[in-house]
């Protein structure tokens, strides 16, 4: 058990506080700055709790799809190699390649990273 | 850039005094209002002695932000389309002096007659005592539309207009995409979605490009006014028609298919039946696609002004973030395979 607050719970204090001191007293020409500070701090820490697990799993999905080996890799490369499949993933979409065949497994692979991202930025559009 | 110092308020009144070829200008009131990222509106209260337009007035002064966005015309362009529609009773506000001297407040602007209602996005489609019948609503915003895409090009006092029909939308944003740091395939499968199920034909009508909720105002239950003309050009009617069902423009009622305001048909049947075109269930999944990839790469060019550093700012910040919920939609809507357009 930890002792001292860290970011999460920094950033959920913080937010609480902006929310239920700071907004009830501002003028109304700043009300939506400070309803656009709470969003950001939320999503911040719904982005730091989800972790790198949906970036693993959608490296995989991406190798999967350009039949590349999917190796393990460490968090600080995680992204550029994401960044260099994504690329790659894109200039096959736009020659067609996957107008066919491989389109169901694309779009479950779109799916499913659009919502995770979106389980970070906004879990409410995943309700409806 | 503050309108409001006393400076500016001054050198604002000279102009004024001198457009409307008044003895005297007094600006009793001057203020921002909210909304756009893309552009700023001031309302402006001013009394005016003599000259072509004596007594109290309540305008907008419209002029740019920092962030343009590639595609949306400038105050000139825009005045001029004002006029167009205004004289084409399609609900414009109507313009009434543009300024081009940079000297006056810094940057060019028109000043417009301000009409009453209001246009919040969020309110409109929440507040039930704003709408208190949502498809007359509708059929005044189809009716609207349908007079709107009633003009046809050439119009000699629109030819600075492009022309931009679905296979140069596609283009368009494909260009917009290589210009970004980061790819997005999901951005790039709607696009190619869109390549291949292209119509064979398309009309080119006047269209306005950002015909929805959010963009027009509601007064006493009414439409009283279409606003941000800045994006219009000519092009598929349709696409208007998919921007305002388009499910990111819904606001508080995304049930609500138009404009998060009213059913389908509610809308639909009043624009077939005023424009003569038909309007198909797979036109409207495709042209929703598009208006979901568009707002998708105009979201990633405003964030990307952040990131620059070109303009430092927690909304377009955030407006980057929105892009997930919109490629999930175009994913959502590209599903189902579909016979042509």
């Amino acid at each position: 058990m930890n002792d001292i607050p860290e970011a999460a719970e920094l950033l959920a204090i913080a937010r609480s506080t902006l929310l239920d001191k700071l907004l009830p007293r501002l003028p109304d020409e700043l009300r939506y700055d400070a309803l656009m500070i709470a969003n950001a701090m939320v999503i911040a820490a719904r982005e730091h709790a989800a972790g790198d697990k949906a970036a693993h799993a959608g490296l995989a999905r991406l190798s999967a799809l350009l039949a590349e080996r999917n190796e393990p890799l460490a968090s600080a490369e995680l992204i550029s190699a994401r960044a260099d499949l994504n690329r790659r993933l894109a200039t096959a979409i736009r020659a067609g390649r996957f107008d066919d065949k491989d389109r169901a497994a694309l779009l479950d692979h779109l799916a499913q990273t659009a919502a995770d991202e979106l389980a970070v930025s906004n879990p409410r559009a995943l309700e409806s | 850039m503050n309108l409001d110092a006393a400076d500016t308020r001054a050198r604002l009144e000279t102009f004024l005094r001198a457009a409307a070829g008044a003895d005297a200008v007094h600006i009793r009131k001057l203020h921002r209002l909210s909304g756009g990222a893309v552009q700023e509106n001031w309302a402006l209260d001013a009394d005016m002695a003599g000259g072509t337009h004596p007594g109290p007035h309540q305008w907008v002064l419209r002029t740019d932000a920092a962030a343009r966005v590639a595609a949306s015309l400038g105050r000139s362009d825009e005045f001029h389309i004002l006029q167009f529609a205004h004289a084409a009773r399609l609900h414009a506000p109507e313009p009434l002096w543009l300024c081009r001297d940079l000297a006056v407040t810094g940057r060019e602007f028109f000043i417009m007659q301000r009409l009453p209602g209001i246009a919040s996005g969020h309110r409109v489609t929440r507040e039930a005592a704003l709408v208190p019948d949502r498809a007359l609503l509708a059929r005044e915003l189809a009716e609207n539309l349908a007079r709107l895409h009633a003009i046809k090009p050439p119009q000699p006092k629109l030819a600075f207009l492009a022309t931009t029909l679905a296979r140069d939308n596609i283009a368009h944003y494909r260009k917009y995409l290589d210009e970004l740091p980061a790819a997005h395939p999901a951005l790039e499968w709607g696009l190619r979605w869109c390549e291949v199920h292209a119509p064979r034909e398309e009309e080119a009508t006047f269209i306005h490009r950002d015909y929805r909720t959010g963009n027009y105002l509601v007064h006493e239950g009414r439409l009283a006014g279409v606003l941000d003309w800045e994006f219009a050009a000519f092009g598929n009617p349709l696409e208007d028609v998919g921007w305002i069902f388009a499910k990111c423009w819904r606001f508080a009622a995304k049930a609500r298919p138009a404009g998060g305001i009213a059913e389908a048909a509610e809308f639909l049947e009043p624009y077939q039946r005023a424009s003569r075109r038909a309007v198909t269930p797979a036109a409207l999944v495709y042209w929703q696609v598009m208006a979901h990839i568009r707002w998708a790469i105009i979201a990633l060019q405003q964030a990307q002004r952040h990131l620059s550093g070109d303009e430092r700012s927690l909304e377009l910040a955030l407006t980057g973030r929105i892009v997930a919920e919109l490629e999930y939609e175009i994913v959502a809507l590209t599903r189902k395979v579909m016979s042509n357009v």
